[in-house]
């Protein structure tokens, strides 16, 4: 147990990882506050989940350096590093009861039974598992699996929370649920979380900061507000909403922005001839054609519920606009897409960076 | 002191069963080894011993054991020189198609070996069998390696099939059938040389009524070497079923269910899919089932003491006759050459056939 | 479309076997239980016999044909009873006490090498064995003392390991080591009796329960570790690093997460080994005398030489061995597919 519950702040510098030849955390970065929730985001085999097992010490540190607090935890085994972990599948022992399993830590730092027991009910309390605590973990929904995994996460208060995919095995009601669930808690606890995933709603609703990797490489690191409007680059821009951003291949030549049938005036770039503008599904609106940026032709309509979806076919690709839900247009019709250009993003196709007006 | 106990508690959970090996398997290896080429007399408590160099073996390969251990080859037969030659013809062309398509010198100086090895016992199989010559220990442990483990696949596996078909009581069947595996190998052999008895044992009816009251299975050879397979197969069979049951449970319901759909008659859906499913294991299970079969020694012993003649001692057992008299030596030339031909077969058992299958699946 | 009656060869329902397939299999499985079980009832009839009775010809019930005594009986637990008591308390001591430390030993060696990754360098392995065979040669052929020999090749290991490991790096994986455990299997006992034979003569153990315990745990720890480490295999990794970040040791994760959740595995392995070890005549011929005797030597004891075979006290013999082992697969059973199951899948 630590002595002091003072949540700690994680400094990770130049952080690599070599399997061999394969180079699969380049060069990480990363300075995470005392009590914050920063969430690593993106797709599976980007390198988040080696970098959180390389801060939990599960796997070793090819090179660079791992801060947590002040002390420098690059080559001490994961028992010392004052760390819980919450992992994708629980890992539940199957043979303990629920108490056992909440317990265990504990019982390796041989705390004594009155003060186990005592210990397990209140983390009990706190994840609602009371009546619970003598089923087996295979009597248990997924659900309250999660929560007795989260329950031994917290029974330590270690200085920092480790967190890979936990909610993907849920489904998605229940995933909503324990989300809030989580933030709360963390809120309440205020200790330092690390969590994984590649869900991007799952980022944008829990986290202080997210970080976006991309094989191996750091994308972004902001607010969920900053990597949602001011993408750093083109994945990131196409990694973050659901539908994501749309895309245009086209070219700036003296202020005007062109591809095929588009064409808008652009303010403050230098000419390029190879540039991408996105526009999020949300910023635009279906109007009559010729009245907008863009005219193409309906490829499906979709209802949601709550909005309506119109995918159009332009060139031999989609292009999504988010319309309210009343909204109603027949597939193959032609229409266009109207949106504001100060809205839109602009990138160099090339290297995928994004491009800022001059001021 | 804990950290430290931490790190390095790896080797430790290693360390036991290393010593272990190194003290009782390894050092009694090199020190066969150097047996093996010495002479060696005990003397009073104590023992002296001599270096001979290649002598004990070259007494076993080429000398006054030869008939022991290889057999008696004075005349090759006409089929005998026919099934070698064509035989050495298909291992060359084997060589050489490997050495065409992907040559690599580690698999080739493998592959050298095991086709030495196979060239040595092809001929040796056309000169003593094929040529109507009695063979040795070396052609008598392979029959009980090759035909023993071939029969108990057979018959393992078929049982195994059926056990693990929906039949009511297959459960009992099962406990029944694994109980041959439980008693020890001498008490097989002499119970089977109860039950064989043509006079007193409980088919004495039966031999009687073929007119072969005075029949003596343990004077004829063949009789005898086919009567121990009997009763190593009755021993044996129980841990292909086993493990072959295990096997054949383990093949996904679906895939076998979508055979159906797709219209697959039971033989196709055996032949198709479940057989795929269980090949690398039965290759595994046989590779086990013949590595201890190698070792047969006990029901020999026991069941005919190796007679009539040699006729059914087993390279283990010449060895242990050896060592009876006092011929360390010899007794470990012998065990080095069942080892040498053990590790071999084995060995390009597992690359070719299991490590393939591996690949292949991969 | 009118209901036509199924045929012998079709099934009658959908998941059923047609009737003559079904037929057909219970015929061969009966068939081969009888095959099966007739070796075992005329041991046990035979065990109830007389002398008399066995030597007059084939009779084969009890009561009808013949009338049962307990005549071989009463000659083995009441006049012979030291000599049976002892053989029998041998093999149970010897073949707990061997399977108990085959399997800890094994397991945590396939235990240590599913989920640590060693590294050794084959210089050094090879430098090893050169002075294994130097001991060897000292001794053997130059009468050199053993201890004397032995302490020098130690010294000179731990000097000179470091140099001689860096002249040449050639690293071997746990796949390696691996294969070396299992491939010991393929020894036959009789290439490597005779060396340890000589081996607990030096140290004055031949006929101790020690020297046939070491030497069964050992020939039985390739089985142990080939079985347990597949099975080891299959357990998630997640909860053991689970448990290594909860602050458990290798030994505590190991004892507390590993074993309770490899019980299927265990038992199978057990039993096995215990089969194995219970069974064994040729390690115990060379190895023990009188004092250690264990039961397969009893029975092989019972073809006494000038009375020819003593079939009813064989019978016995045999008997009274195969019943422990049949009440531990009994207690076993249902483990017994599910922990072979991984091994012989994933082998």
């Amino acid at each position: 147990m630590s002595s002091d519950h003072a949540a700690k702040t994680i400094s990770i510098r130049e952080m690599n990882k070599y399997y061999g030849n394969f180079h699969a955390l380049k060069g990480l970065s990363l300075e995470v506050e005392a009590g914050e929730f920063l969430v690593l985001l993106g797709p599976s085999g980007c390198g988040k989940s080696t970098a959180l097992r390389m801060i939990a010490g599960l796997e070793s540190i090819s090179s660079g350096e791992l801060l947590i607090g002040d002390q420098d935890v690059t080559e001490v085994l994961p028992k010392y590093r004052d760390i819980a972990m919450v992992f994708q599948s629980y890992a539940l022992y199957p043979h303990k009861t629920v108490a056992e399993n909440i317990g265990f830590p504990l019982k390796m730092a041989k705390v004594p039974q009155a003060e186990m027991d005592e210990a397990v009910r209140a983390a009990a309390a706190q994840v609602e598992l009371d009546g619970l605590l003598d089923r087996l973990p295979g009597q248990l929904s997924g659900g309250q699996r999660q929560r007795v995994a989260l329950a031994r996460a917290i029974i330590r208060r270690p200085a920092v929370f480790l967190m890979d995919e936990p909610l993907s095995n849920l489904d998605a009601k229940l995933r909503g649920n324990m989300r809030a669930e989580l933030k709360h808690m963390q809120n309440e606890l205020g200790i330092t979380t690390i969590y994984v995933t590649h869900d991007q709603i799952e980022a944008m609703t829990l986290a202080h900061r997210v970080a976006i990797m991309k094989d191996g490489e750091l994308q972004q690191l902001g607010t969920p507000k900053e990597v949602y409007s001011n993408p750093a680059n083109l994945f990131v821009a196409g990694f973050m909403g659901s539908p994501p951003m749309n895309f245009v291949e086209g070219e700036i030549s003296s202020g005007q922005f062109r591809a095929a049938g588009m064409s808008l005036p652009v303010t403050g770039f230098a000419d390029n001839a190879a540039v991408t503008i996105g526009f999020r599904p949300e910023d635009c609106q279906v109007v009559e054609a010729g009245t907008g940026q863009v005219d193409a032709s309906v490829y499906t309509f979709e209802m949601t519920g709550d909005q309506s979806l119109v995918t159009f076919e332009y060139e031999d690709r989609h292009l999504v606009v988010k319309m309210p839900k009343d909204f109603e247009i027949a597939s193959e019709s032609r229409a266009a897409i109207a949106f504001d250009p100060a809205e839109a993003n602009f990138f160099d196709t090339a290297s995928g960076r994004r491009l800022l007006p001059a001021a | 002191m804990n950290e430290w106990l931490d790190r390095h508690m790896g080797r430790l959970f290693l360390a036991p069963a290393v010593t272990l090996i190194l003290i009782f398997s390894i050092f009694p290896l090199v020190a066969s080894l150097i047996l093996a080429f010495s002479r060696l007399r005990l003397r009073g408590g104590g023992f002296t011993m001599r270096w001979v160099g290649f002598r004990n073996f070259e007494k076993q390969l080429f000398g006054s054991e030869q008939f022991h251990l290889l057999g008696t080859f004075t005349t090759v037969s006409i089929l005998g020189w026919i099934v070698g030659l064509a035989g050495t013809g298909l291992l060359i062309w084997w060589m050489v198609r490997y050495a065409r398509t992907r040559f690599h010198w580690v698999g080739f100086l493998g592959r050298m070996i095991t086709f030495g090895i196979a060239v040595g016992l092809l001929w040796l199989f056309c000169a003593t069998l094929l040529s109507g010559n009695p063979f040795g220990t070396v052609g008598t442990t392979l029959f009980y390696v090759f035909v023993g483990c071939g029969i108990q696949f057979l018959i393992g596996t078929a049982l195994a099939f059926a056990c693990s078909q929906k039949l009511r009581g297959r459960t009992t069947f099962r406990v029944i059938f694994f109980v041959p595996m439980m008693v020890t190998p001498i008490g097989v052999g002499y119970t089977f040389r109860m039950l064989a008895d043509v006079t007193k044992g409980p088919f004495a009816g039966v031999w009687q009524w073929a007119g072969l009251g005075d029949f003596a299975w343990a004077t004829d050879p063949w009789a005898a070497r086919i009567f121990i397979t009997v009763a190593d197969s009755w021993q044996w069979i129980p841990f292909v079923f086993i493990m072959m049951l295990a096997a054949f449970e383990s093949v996904p319901r679906d895939l076998v269910e979508a055979g159906d759909l797709d219209g697959a008659s039971p033989w196709q859906s055996f032949r198709e899919i479940t057989w795929p499913h269980v090949m690398p294991i039965a290759a595994t299970v046989m590779l086990i089932r013949a590595i201890e079969a190698f070792k047969i020694v006990d029901l020999p012993n026991i069941m005919t003491s190796g007679g009539p003649g040699i006729a059914t001692e087993s390279v283990s057992l010449q060895a242990y006759y050896a060592w009876r008299s006092l011929d360390l030596g010899q007794a470990s030339a012998v065990a080095y050459i069942l080892l040498f031909v053990t590790v071999v077969i084995c060995v390009s058992f597992f690359n070719l056939v299991v490590l393939s299958r591996v690949r292949a699946q991969k | 479309m009118s209901t036509r009656r199924p045929g012998l060869f079709e099934p009658r329902a959908i998941g059923q076997m047609a009737p003559a397939t079904k037929i057909l299999l219970y015929t061969i499985l009966i068939v081969w239980a009888a095959f099966v079980l007739f070796p075992i009832y005329w041991l046990l009839i035979t065990s109830v016999k007389t002398p008399a009775a066995v030597n007059q010809g084939p009779f084969f019930l009890p009561f009808i044909d013949f009338e049962p005594s307990l005549h071989a009986w009463k000659e083995l637990f009441v006049i012979d009873y030291e000599d049976t008591l002892r053989a029998y308390m041998n093999s149970i001591i010897i073949s707990l006490s061997a399977t108990a430390l085959s399997v800890l030993v094994g397991s945590m060696a396939a235990y240590a090498l599913s989920r640590v990754d060693y590294a050794p360098n084959l210089i050094t392995i090879l430098y090893f064995v050169a002075l294994l065979a130097g001991v060897g040669v000292a001794v053997g052929i130059y009468d050199v003392d053993w201890m004397l020999a032995t302490a020098v090749a130690v010294a000179l290991f731990f000097l000179l390991a470091r140099a001689v490991g860096r002249i040449y790096e050639v690293r071997l994986g746990n796949g390696d080591i691996l294969f070396w455990i299992i491939s010991q299997r393929i020894l036959a006992p009789i290439v490597v009796v005779v060396p340890i034979y000589m081996m607990f003569q030096s140290v004055r153990l031949l006929d101790t329960h020690l020297a046939i315990i070491l030497t069964y745990a050992v020939v039985n720890l390739p089985i142990v570790v080939w079985l347990m480490y597949d099975f080891f295999n299959s357990i998630p990794r997640d909860l053991e690093e689970s448990a290594q970040i909860d602050g458990a040791t290798m030994i505590g994760t190991f004892r507390e997460i590993i074993l309770p959740l490899s019980r299927a595995g265990l038992a199978a392995t057990t039993l096995l080994v215990m089969i194995l070890s219970w069974n064994e005549y040729l390690l115990a011929l060379f190895l023990s005398t009188t004092k250690a005797q264990t039961m397969p030597i009893l029975v092989a004891a019972m073809n006494a030489g000038e009375r020819g075979v003593l079939w009813w006290t064989m019978s016995v013999t045999i008997v009274v061995m195969i019943i422990p082992v049949v009440v531990l697969a009994v207690i076993l059973q249902k483990y017994i597919t599910k922990g072979l199951l991984v091994g012989a899948v994933k082998g």
